[in-house]
């Protein structure tokens, strides 16, 4: 058994999207011990993915939901896994969401960003977001925050650079906002969510998802 | 008289009868693609579909959270 964080033995989390972020998120809430990982994402890995996404060569042509899984269970078994091969939309998302206290906004495109985001805030009641905005490129790693938008949105990025075409992705700002993104997560969870130390509430699921 | 809205927690006057009527118009003058904005009015979110309909007064609190691309 892993030595983990007592507070994400309940922690469920979903992750919209397995690329540069979703890839990295997953990771860093498994290695903590994260109690069940709800991943979607359509896609199969590439090769020019591997500058940034947390994949292998031996990956290649694979699902991203059943290459994100393997990778974990190598990392820790605990942590269970929900796949959906999917693509995500205002209809399906509540219901392959359903039962995460957080999700985690991991899209490549502004408009599916918007959308995933919406959904979520509309009609996922007291479910908290993490989504990012401006990260692409290289360099400028203090321009990246992250920001508490209102209760139930985080927001990660530098919230103005946008990945266009020719622009040189790396993993190193992209692991940047991921972690950004995994660390606010981990923080909710704790302060907000499951952790006994916060005076606001009692460490009660139900509560939180009245509220 | 000058009209107020009050966008990201910053202050911005229009000229008497020049308040962008609608939310669509508010960002378009903006010139923020509709598409890729989260928005919420007074702390209540409003849906993109509501975008046109939602009509804006004086004194309102908008806070608009735009998403480019890149993840």
């Amino acid at each position: 058994m892993l030595p983990i964080f007592y507070e994400m033995k309940n922690a469920v989390i979903g992750i919209a999207g397995l690329g540069g972020l979703g890839s990295n998120v997953a990771v860093a809430l498994a290695r903590i011990g994260a109690r069940k990982l709800i991943i979607a994402d359509f896609d199969v890995v590439e090769e020019g993915n591997l500058t940034r996404q947390n994949y292998f060569i031996d990956q290649i042509g694979r699902p991203k939901v059943e290459a994100t899984a393997g990778n974990i269970s190598r990392i820790n078994p605990d942590t269970e896994i929900q796949m959906h091969r999917v693509r995500l939309t205002p209809e399906n998302i509540p219901k392959i969401f359903a039962g995460a206290d957080v999700v985690a906004e991991c899209f490549d495109l502004a408009e599916q960003k918007q959308m995933l985001v919406e959904t979520v805030l509309t009609k996922m009641k007291g479910i908290v977001i993490v989504s990012v905005s401006g990260l692409a490129g290289y360099g400028n790693s203090n321009a990246i925050k992250t920001r508490r938008i209102s209760r139930r949105h985080i927001l990660v990025g530098d919230g103005e650079t946008e990945a266009r075409p020719g622009t040189r992705l790396t993993a190193s700002r992209v692991g940047i906002a991921a972690y950004h993104q995994a660390n606010a997560i981990v923080e909710v969870v704790i302060n907000e969510i499951y952790g006994t130390e916060s005076g606001s509430f009692n460490g009660t699921r139900a509560q939180n998802k009245r509220s | 008289m000058a009209q107020e809205l009050k966008i990201n927690g910053v202050e911005r006057e229009f000229d008497d009868q020049k308040l962008p009527p609608t939310l669509t118009d508010l960002l378009e003058q903006l010139g923020i693609n509709q598409a890729t904005v989260v928005a919420e009015i007074d702390g209540q979110i409003v849906e993109r579909a509501r975008f046109a309909e939602t009509k804006l007064r004086a004194g309102a609190s908008i806070e608009l959270v735009r998403f480019v691309g890149g993840g």
